[in-house]
């Protein structure tokens, strides 16, 4: 028979054999992992980036480091990467550490590279906090619309949420005396008011205190799709800008914003793909098993609804370091003179012409680390999903 | 189906209040005020200052201005405070010139994506592949203004023809088709760098979908039968690989009324973009204000349509 | 298969149709070299867009840039900085003082006088005047002496509310006002009641008791009869008078001539609430504009008010096309409310007509403004025939744009300067702006209430070393507040050194002695404070790092923050919340600094935000606002300069220079009284101002040699 396509479709004989009941799901998981060259080294070159940062903090921290990011040195700037310092100029602990200006200077004269080594934690942190929060939050709110899109919100909820937030409304003001009967109430009506069943029929059967709190007002699809509406119809912008000028600016405070305000996407995906999922053979077959709700979703559905949400995490964490580099140019960000890379990148701005490497060094630097968490990311998804396996 | 409809538009109104509402209390929570109410001018005197205070209604209860806003708004005669012309006239020149810039744009996202996606996909770990994807992340890790400088001042200097701008400044012929053609190619810059983040995402999203559905089953028994390369791909894989593409189609919407200000400023495009930017820094609440009404509105219509196509498009939802 | 067809073919096409439109541009060499008409045209680059184009209400600089070719005022300034007159071909400043006859105090050598003999006694006194040679002076300036008799009138006043939520009341005054001297001087003194005193007696003035002679029914305060009654009936007064001749011939841009209407008009203008005008502050003093006949004016000022005259700098509005009238007209026209339709929502700020040389033709929002000249204009149409302004916003494509031929003159950068200035293509101007950078710090707080902390900050930071590597050169030291290129600014001010061991003794001499871990520290307390400015400004951000970094040196913990410009004028600076900015003014010609610096101006939201209170210099500043003798002023203002630059509640940092980029070809042409042409290069006057002769200016296909310059 001959082969008359031209894609290249062949049996790979090691991972598609039938694997001995010996082998156990982690064994095969880390067999897959280790195989994938590429995933790898995507982890490798991660985790070197990873201890880099942490070096990082400590070689540019205190008042006399050994790699100073703030000592403005102004007779030396622009000075491009591998340049050595001028020492005529300069007194003897202005000049840096390997006695030659590894990336080059700044418009002020400051090292780049230590700069680099400073900034590397705290944009690495917000590239990925951002980005787990913002994945999380999604992925939760997702597979909720996706799979209990059907189930309606009662009365009882909507009361008990209420009572639950003047609780805690009265608990952040520091009257918890008050607070408790609210809370204590909220619980009782969220119990009464039913829509919960072990069996996941769509007419709950508990018990219901009153045929009031029992009322549908809305299904859980639409308060969610409804809540992901709301979000999307404000620029994330100008929510960033009145949140981070309302809070102190800190570097947390951004990332948790950042993270709050980008989980939209990742929720649409997976909910379009649970839509399709549930009516899938192999969930009928779980739910009729007896398992779970839960473990349903987590365990059976959600590892075929990742491989969107994983690009989306890719190229959130470039986004993310953009997007503190976006407002550290409006002076929202991490207070100067700390370094972040987004702050170099912002501030090279106006040197393209005359300083080129403050723009590439720290656009390499991220583009290293968004390529290295994408293979990483594609090896992660091959082992949690056989369809998208690569078939050598 | 009509039940659908009429349900979701009764739902996007009561939502659409709701966002009315909130943009209105976080538009008056963000710290600083109107440049006008408060300039470091010193001709600008307190009695001054109260008066601009007054014309604008500042002094009022919140929900006296709420009510006077969306009055104003709905009825047309919502004013800028910046130099007083109506809002929503400036809004439309400035959408105009923004439109074709959105146009072009996405053209060139959606027709350039699928085919590297696709070929990407198909072709897994090949050169085309490996190249495609390092192109797309660098293009999303390096800022838009490093290539658009880089972009300018290539053809500038190579090629001595303008690029900024909607239109040459300089031009003096009257005749249609130069002027349009001149107008085309100012469009080709900005609306190439505008498309490139879009391509480098959307790529990336076709060729996961694409993989996703290459691995089913269905095309394995599709290979496996003999049918030629092209039909497997082209007709069974791509059809159901296009299904959540579908989805996206209708959140293009709320594009319209957006436009980076990164690039409209480079390029010097009066457009949306700037105008809202501008409008944020100066406080200027008429155009914000209505620019996220509109905006609003737009994403709500552009999430129905794309929950409607997804009905239409996938034969297993059943809501 | 005809999807993999459609696939690659679509974006081919659409490729193809966008790149074959390259083929349809002017090229650059078309649009200068071979287009002849671009040599009339003067096209300059700016980043913002002007907002409103009315003289009597823009406040910003795009707006006034196309201003000051489509309008003119009565007077500008001339090469010196000195008035000279536009729409005003001359003018006049004289006075007009008033005192009540204080029937009670003695006078030497008379006694008690009523009106009619006090009247007699000072027309003696001007006849022959005594012997002492500053009141023969001021007596022999006085050209009339009159009496106004005794009047009786009423006036309400509205008495502010104690609380925030009080009503405001109106309290009406029945007043029996008492005989007053009105003298005419034929120039302005504002020591002229104090030289009167030789005259009448030391307590003639003071011991006047205005309360008797108000009356009211409503019910102030005791004090606050007597407060009203001094407000109502001041002992003595100051009615500066300025009376402006026009000249006849000059015309609006439709053919309407320019009369004194119209200057009363633009006055009443930018009075009217309505209009919200941001330059009302200006023309309060001003008590009322007479038109005395079309081509005169008299203007008549509440008190002595010496920036009074650069006022009328303001571009004169056609009073025909914005009166109440034409206003009405145009609301019903638009569909709006005719009785609440201002000046500010016309149309007429969109299209400007107005007398200046160059007229307005079209205005496409964020892309250009374009003018075209005004061939009446009444010094001769200017040699350029169009005037485009461009709105680009980005610098470095200005500079391409620049390069390549299709914009005149755009805002050079500093980093820009060097590249440009060695181009022989190219002429470059310099001049030092009018405005200076500075740090500010907080007086009210600890430790900056200590002058020698102050000196000893100023002195940590090395400017010049600022002024040579973040402006590249193009700035200069600046010593106090006034426009370095006037003769206000006190030249023999010595800026302050830069001196780190200094400021370590200084800050020694405070107090503040370094500790173990090398950080400054007095009392167990270390000297550390923030530093903040506004985001968006570059050199601003610049500063900031080096003052850090300057001061650790001296072992002064600084922490730094930028903010938004809103957040950080709205929270910090208005609400006096900070310990230490940097910003910078920009400010005009005349010295009046009382809003900047007056002991009056610093409460919140006011504009002396760092807490300066210093008698002598409140003294000095009402005195030179009420000056009117150029030199007399010159004089108090060094004083105030090198009070100010003792004092050092701003550490002074620079004024940036200007650098202005010119093709070569750009020359002066004018034509003698023979018809011949000569050219001659464009040189800046003694103020830096290149611009001076700009009606003259043309651009020529080659640059000439300038063989015939004398």
């Amino acid at each position: 028979m001959t082969d008359r396509t031209r894609t290249p479709l062949r049996w790979n004989q090691h991972l598609d054999a039938p694997s001995s009941p010996g082998k156990s799901r982690l064994q095969e998981s880390w067999d897959l992992f280790v195989s994938n060259r590429l995933a790898i080294a995507g982890f490798v070159i991660f985790l070197v980036f990873l201890c880099v940062a942490v070096l990082g903090v400590f070689l540019t921290s205190g008042t006399r480091p050994v790699c100073d990011p703030s000592l403005v040195r102004l007779e030396e700037k622009l000075r491009p990467p591998l340049s050595r310092p001028n020492l005529k100029v300069l007194r003897p602990e202005e000049v840096p550490a390997l006695k030659v200006y590894l990336f080059g200077t700044d418009e002020l004269g400051r090292d780049i590279f230590s700069r680099m080594l400073q900034g590397a934690w705290v944009s690495l942190t917000v590239g990925f906090v951002a980005v787990g929060i913002s994945v999380l939050i999604g992925i939760f709110m997702g597979g909720m619309a996706g799979y209990f899109g059907q189930k309606h919100v009662r009365s009882g909820h909507v009361l008990a949420v209420l009572l639950i937030g003047t609780g805690f409304a009265l608990l952040s003001i520091g009257r918890w005396l008050a607070s408790l009967p609210f809370l204590i109430a909220g619980g009782i009506m969220f119990l009464f008011s039913g829509g919960y069943s072990r069996t996941g029929s769509r007419n709950s059967g508990g018990t219901s205190l009153h045929p009031v709190l029992h009322f549908p007002v809305m299904t859980v699809d639409t308060l969610i799709m409804r809540t992901v509406d709301i979000m999307l119809c404000f620029p994330s912008f100008f929510l960033i800008l009145t949140v981070v000028a309302i809070l102190p600016a800190s570097m947390y405070n951004i990332m948790i914003v950042i993270g709050l305000t980008s989980w939209m996407g990742a929720a649409r995906f997976v909910r379009a793909e649970f839509l399709s999922l549930r009516e899938q053979d192999f969930v009928t077959a779980a739910r009729a098993l007896g398992v779970g709700k839960f473990r349903i979703i987590f365990r059976h559905m959600m590892p075929n609804a990742l491989g969107p949400v994983l690009v989306s995490a890719t190229i959130g964490i470039a986004s993310a370091i953009l997007t503190e580099a976006g407002l550290s140019f409006l002076g929202f960000g991490v207070p100067p003179p700390h370094a972040t890379w987004g702050n170099i990148l912002s501030d090279g701005k106006n040197f393209i012409f005359d300083a080129p490497w403050l723009t590439f060094i720290p656009g390499i630097a991220i583009l290293i680390v968004v390529l290295s968490f994408n293979l990483f990311g594609e090896g992660l998804r091959d082992i949690l999903n056989p369809k998208l396996r690569e078939r050598p | 189906m009509l039940t659908f409809i009429g349900r979701s538009l009764i739902q996007k109104m009561v939502t659409l209040f709701f966002v009315s509402i909130v943009s209105f209390l976080i538009i008056h929570l963000a710290p600083g005020k109107p440049s006008q109410v408060n300039p470091l001018n010193p001709k600008f005197t307190p009695e001054i200052l109260e008066r601009f205070q007054k014309e604008f209604h500042l002094d009022k209860p919140l929900y006296v201005q709420y009510a006077l806003f969306y009055k104003g708004l709905l009825t047309g005669k919502i004013v800028s405070w910046k130099d007083n012309r109506p809002v929503l006239r400036k809004i439309w020149n400035r959408f105009l010139n923004s439109l074709p810039l959105f146009i072009v744009g996405t053209l060139l996202t959606w027709t350039l994506s699928f085919p590297l996606g696709i070929r990407s996909a198909i072709y897994r770990g090949g050169i085309f592949d490996r190249t495609i994807t390092f192109f797309s992340y660098l293009l999303i890790s390096i800022p838009g203004f490093f290539f658009a400088y880089i972009l300018i001042i290539f053809v500038v200097t190579r090629f001595h023809v303008p690029v900024i701008g909607m239109q040459t400044f300089g031009l003096v012929t009257t005749s249609w088709t130069p002027m349009a053609m001149d107008r085309v190619w100012h469009l080709l810059l900005p609306s190439v760098l505008g498309a490139t983040g879009g391509i480098a995402i959307l790529s990336r999203y076709v060729r996961t979908q694409m993989m996703e559905v290459e691995g089913q089953d269905y095309v394995r028994t599709a290979v496996a039968k003999g049918l030629p390369p092209d039909q497997v791909h082209y007709k069974h894989a791509l059809r159901n690989a296009l299904l959540p593409f579908a989805t996206m189609f209708g959140l293009i919407l709320p594009g319209l009324i957006g436009g980076s200000v990164i690039i409209e400023s480079i390029f010097s495009w009066p457009g949306m973009g700037r105008m809202a930017y501008e409008a944020i820094l100066a406080r200027d609440y008429p155009i914000i204000l209505t620019v996220n009404f509109i905006s609003a509105v737009l994403v709500l219509a552009g999430t129905l349509l794309s929950d409607l196509l997804y009905l239409l498009v996938d034969p297993r939802i059943r809501l | 298969m005809t999807i993999r067809r459609i696939l690659i073919l679509a974006p081919t096409i659409l490729a193809a149709f966008l790149i074959q439109s390259y083929f349809w541009v002017p090229s650059y060499e078309e649009q200068t070299r071979g287009n002849p008409a671009r040599l009339t045209e003067y096209i300059t680059a700016s980043i913002g867009d002007a907002s409103i184009l009315n003289p009597a209400l823009s406040a910003d600089s795009a707006s006034s840039q196309i201003e000051s070719l489509v309008f003119q005022g009565l007077i500008d300034r001339n090469k010196d900085l000195r008035f000279r007159g536009r729409i005003a071909r001359s003018w006049h400043i004289s006075e007009e003082a008033f005192f009540y006859v204080n029937e009670k105090a003695a006078i030497p050598d008379a006694g008690t006088l009523d009106a009619r003999n006090l009247l007699r006694f000072l027309e003696r006194s001007r006849k022959s005047p005594p012997a002492v040679d500053k009141l023969r002076e001021c007596l022999r300036h006085i050209q009339d002496i009159s009496l106004l008799p005794s009047k009786d009138y009423s006036v309400t006043r509205e008495e502010k509310p104690k609380e925030k939520e009080g009503k405001s009341r109106k309290i009406l005054f029945d007043i029996h006002a008492p005989a007053r001297i009105r003298l005419t001087l034929d120039r302005v003194d504002q020591d002229l009641f104090r030289t009167l005193q030789t005259l009448l007696g030391p307590d003639y003035f003071r011991s006047f008791d205005p309360t008797p002679f108000v009356k009211t029914a409503g019910n102030p305060a005791e004090e606050g009869l007597s407060k009203y009654a001094r407000e109502l009936l001041p002992a003595t007064e100051h009615n500066p008078v300025i009376i402006f001749h026009l000249r006849p011939g000059i015309r609006f841009d439709d053919g309407r001539p320019v009369t004194a209407k119209d200057v009363k008009f633009t006055y009443e203008t930018v009075m009217d609430p309505k209009n919200l005008s941001p330059r009302i502050s200006d023309y309060e003093p001003v008590k009322n504009v007479e038109v005395v006949d079309p081509l005169t004016v008299r203007i008549t000022y509440k008190r002595l008010y010496s920036p009074a005259l650069s006022t009328w700098g303001i571009g004169i509005l056609p009073e025909h096309l914005l009166n109440r009238k034409a206003m009405r007209a145009e609301a019903i026209r638009r569909g709006e409310n005719p009785d609440t339709f201002s000046v500010r929502q016309s149309n007429f700020n969109r299209h400007p007509v107005g007398s200046g040389p160059f007229r307005f033709e079209e205005w496409k929002s964020d892309q250009f403004i374009s003018l075209k000249r005004f061939n009446d204009y009444w010094e001769g149409p200017p040699n350029y025939k169009s005037y485009f302004f461009r709105i680009i916003p980005d610098i470095l494509t200005q500079e391409m744009e620049f390069y390549a031929g299709t914009v005149d003159s755009y805002d050079v950068q500093p980093h820009q300067v060097a590249r440009l200035k060695s181009d022989p293509k190219y002429q470059s101007f310099s001049g030092t702006a009018f405005g200076y950078t500075y740090i500010g710090y907080n007086m009210r707080r600890k430790p900056f209430d200590d002058v020698r902390v102050r000196r000893a900050l100023g002195m940590a930071i090395d400017v010049n070393k600022i002024i040579k590597y973040v402006l590249y050169g193009q700035g200069e030291r600046i010593t106090g507040p006034f426009v370095k290129q006037t003769e206000y600014y006190n030249k023999k001010v010595k800026p302050l050194p830069y001196d780190p061991e200094g400021a370590l003794k200084l800050l020694a001499e405070a107090g503040w002695r370094r500790g173990k871990d090398g950080w400054l520290e007095k009392d167990g307390k270390k000297l550390q404070f923030t530093l903040i400015t506004n985001s968006g400004n570059d050199l601003r951000k610049a500063i900031l790092a080096i003052a850090q970094d300057s001061w650790k040196q001296i072992g002064v913990n600084v922490t730094t923050d930028i903010l938004e410009w809103s957040v950080f004028i709205e929270n910090r600076v208005d609400k006096h919340d900070f310990d230490a900015l940097i910003l910078g003014w920009q400010m005009g010609i005349e010295p009046d600094l009382y809003q900047i610096w007056h002991s009056s101006q610093t409460h919140p939201y006011q504009l002396n935000f760092v807490g300066f209170k210093n008698k002598e210099a409140d003294d000095l500043i009402i005195k030179i606002r009420q000056e009117y003798n150029y030199k007399k002023r010159v004089e108090y203002c060094h004083k105030l300069h090198a009070i100010i630059a003792r004092e050092q509640p701003y550490t002074f940092l620079y004024v940036s220079k200007w650098t202005a980029i010119l093709d070569k070809r750009i020359v002066i042409k004018e034509v003698d009284k023979n018809g011949h042409v000569h050219y001659r290069k464009i040189e800046p006057t003694k103020t830096g101002d290149y611009t001076y002769y700009f009606d003259k200016w043309i651009k020529l296909p080659r640059v000439p040699n300038f063989a015939q310059e004398g």
